[in-house]
């Protein structure tokens, strides 16, 4: 009987200890996901910025792109790209509504391809790695 | 007001006034395409419900504004590590103190059962007024000290840019060099000279005795409690010239932080502060009465006169190799002072390879 439970109690302990490890893994996986994505998205958006867009036909874009963002994150990320002279803006009525349109600025557009080549290094870089 | 509007002015009201409107007026913006856009893909009509949905979508207000705002703290995680230690000696010294007067009062009067009950709490009471005081100002002093240094290190130039101030690693080799300011050091001597600014105009009573503890006990009346200041009128009269070297010692320190570094002018005005401490102590030395107590209060305090007379002598003891202590240091202090201003140490050469 002293043996059985303890062979049940040591099964307990490793079953716990398993199922722990797993969602600890998941967790630490969503993380690292998210701050690769964290990373990402002002390049991404920086992109999709070369033409004019309102905020919801900018989350739409970069959504059909495959990248989904959270409102809450991109709409203070484009007033601190606006500030750091990036971007610049304009209010605009349409359709009796007012929106917010954001475009590259000329700092913005001489600083992309800059981006866009040092992007370029990073994914050969970590292709070469991760091979 | 539709629910929107009420949503915004949620958000807008834990937004700083310069950016609300704009903020405002975005968020608003942006539900109303969110919405006009759910109630085209699912069909439902624009209504609480749907608008309840997108709200929810969207975040709780508190949460939106958040994301709007740069990080806020009182004490940073530069300085948190230094209030956390200055606490860490701060407090035991408040409970060695309340220890001690509960000693001192117990020793002065009989002990019975129920004097040592009102010593007890009256010490509790005592030590928990000191503790969240003194947790106060700790906190006052180093909300000061982050929002005096917060631009040290990080400028802002231009449109908001954040520039970081270029760390030199020869500043590891000048850690032990005399024109480096002790960050620390400075701290403490900070929190000592405004603790003893409060202290001494605020609080002068609290450095004292309470002969009448033992007619709580009788009475059961805690207003009978009256304390005897230990300082006297004749050095209470000093306290207004030991503030303003005071007040000056928190000034240079801020100061000295900011820059980092001594030079001629910050050790001249030390110089200047630790001579005008030295000849206030001594001009103390000169004034014959700075306790209040005398003899014959201590005598009914305690019972005994031949016991009071010692202490009293021991006391006025005390109070002179204190500033006796005071007159050596500082005057140690000034000749490092005027040492390290002489025999200045050479800058450092540039480190060899060093390629920036």
């Amino acid at each position: 009987m002293f043996h059985y439970t303890k062979s049940i109690d040591i099964l307990y302990h490793i079953q716990y200890n398993v199922a722990n490890g797993e969602t600890m893994t998941n967790e630490s996986f969503e993380n690292v996901i998210l701050e690769l994505r964290r990373g990402v998205i002002v390049l991404a958006v920086l992109s999709r910025l070369d033409q004019e867009q309102y905020g919801y036909s900018l989350i739409k874009n970069l959504t059909d792109n495959g990248l989904e963002i959270d409102q809450g994150t991109l709409y203070p990320l484009l007033r601190r790209l606006e500030s750091q002279g990036l971007l610049q803006s304009n209010w605009r009525v349409e359709s009796d509504r007012p929106r917010r349109y954001y475009v590259l600025s000329d700092e913005g557009r001489t600083l992309l391809p800059r981006l866009k080549e040092e992007w370029n290094s990073i994914v050969a870089m970590l292709a070469k790695m991760l091979s | 007001m539709n629910l929107i509007d009420t949503y915004v002015s949620e958000v807008g009201r834990r937004l700083p006034r310069k950016n609300r409107l704009d903020i405002e007026a975005e968020i608003r913006s942006v539900l109303q395409d969110l919405l006009e856009e759910r109630s085209q893909t699912t069909g439902k009509p624009v209504d609480d419900e749907l608008t309840f949905e997108v709200l929810k979508e969207y975040g709780a207000p508190e949460k939106v504004a958040a994301s709007y705002m740069p990080e806020r703290y009182l004490i940073g995680p530069r300085l948190y590590p230094i209030f956390l230690t200055v606490v860490r000696i701060v407090f035991p010294a408040i409970v060695i103190i309340a220890a001690t007067s509960v000693i001192i009062n117990l020793s002065q009067h009989a002990a019975t059962v129920s004097d040592l009950a009102s010593a007890f709490s009256y010490a509790l009471v005592g030590l928990a007024t000191s503790a969240i005081s003194a947790l106060g100002n700790l906190v006052l002093i180093f909300a000061i000290i982050e929002w005096v240094l917060r631009n040290e290190g990080i400028t802002v130039k231009g449109k908001d840019r954040m520039k970081e101030k270029e760390w030199d690693p020869r500043s590891l080799t000048r850690i032990s060099t005399p024109d480096q300011v002790k960050l620390g050091e400075k701290i403490a001597e900070i929190v000592t000279s405004f603790a003893a600014i409060v202290i001494f105009n605020f609080y002068p009573r609290i450095i004292g005795f309470t002969p009448s503890l033992n007619s709580v006990a009788e009475t059961g009346n805690w207003s009978s409690v009256t304390f005897v200041p230990l300082l006297s009128e004749a050095f209470l009269f000093y306290v207004p010239y030991l503030t303003l070297v005071w007040a000056l010692t928190i000034f240079l320190d801020i100061f000295l932080l900011r820059q980092g570094t001594w030079n001629a002018v910050t050790r001249i005005f030390a110089i200047g502060l630790k001579l005008i401490s030295i000849i206030i102590a001594a001009s103390m030395l000169a004034v014959p009465s700075l306790v209040a107590l005398t003899t014959e209060t201590l005598a009914a305090g305690i019972g005994d006169a031949g016991a009071a007379q010692i202490l009293m002598s021991l006391i006025s003891q005390i109070v002179h190799i204190a500033l006796w202590i005071v007159i050596i240091v500082e005057s140690i202090e000034v000749v490092r002072l005027v040492y390290r201003q002489v025999v200045r140490t050479p800058a450092h050469p540039p480190l060899p390879g060093f390629v920036r």
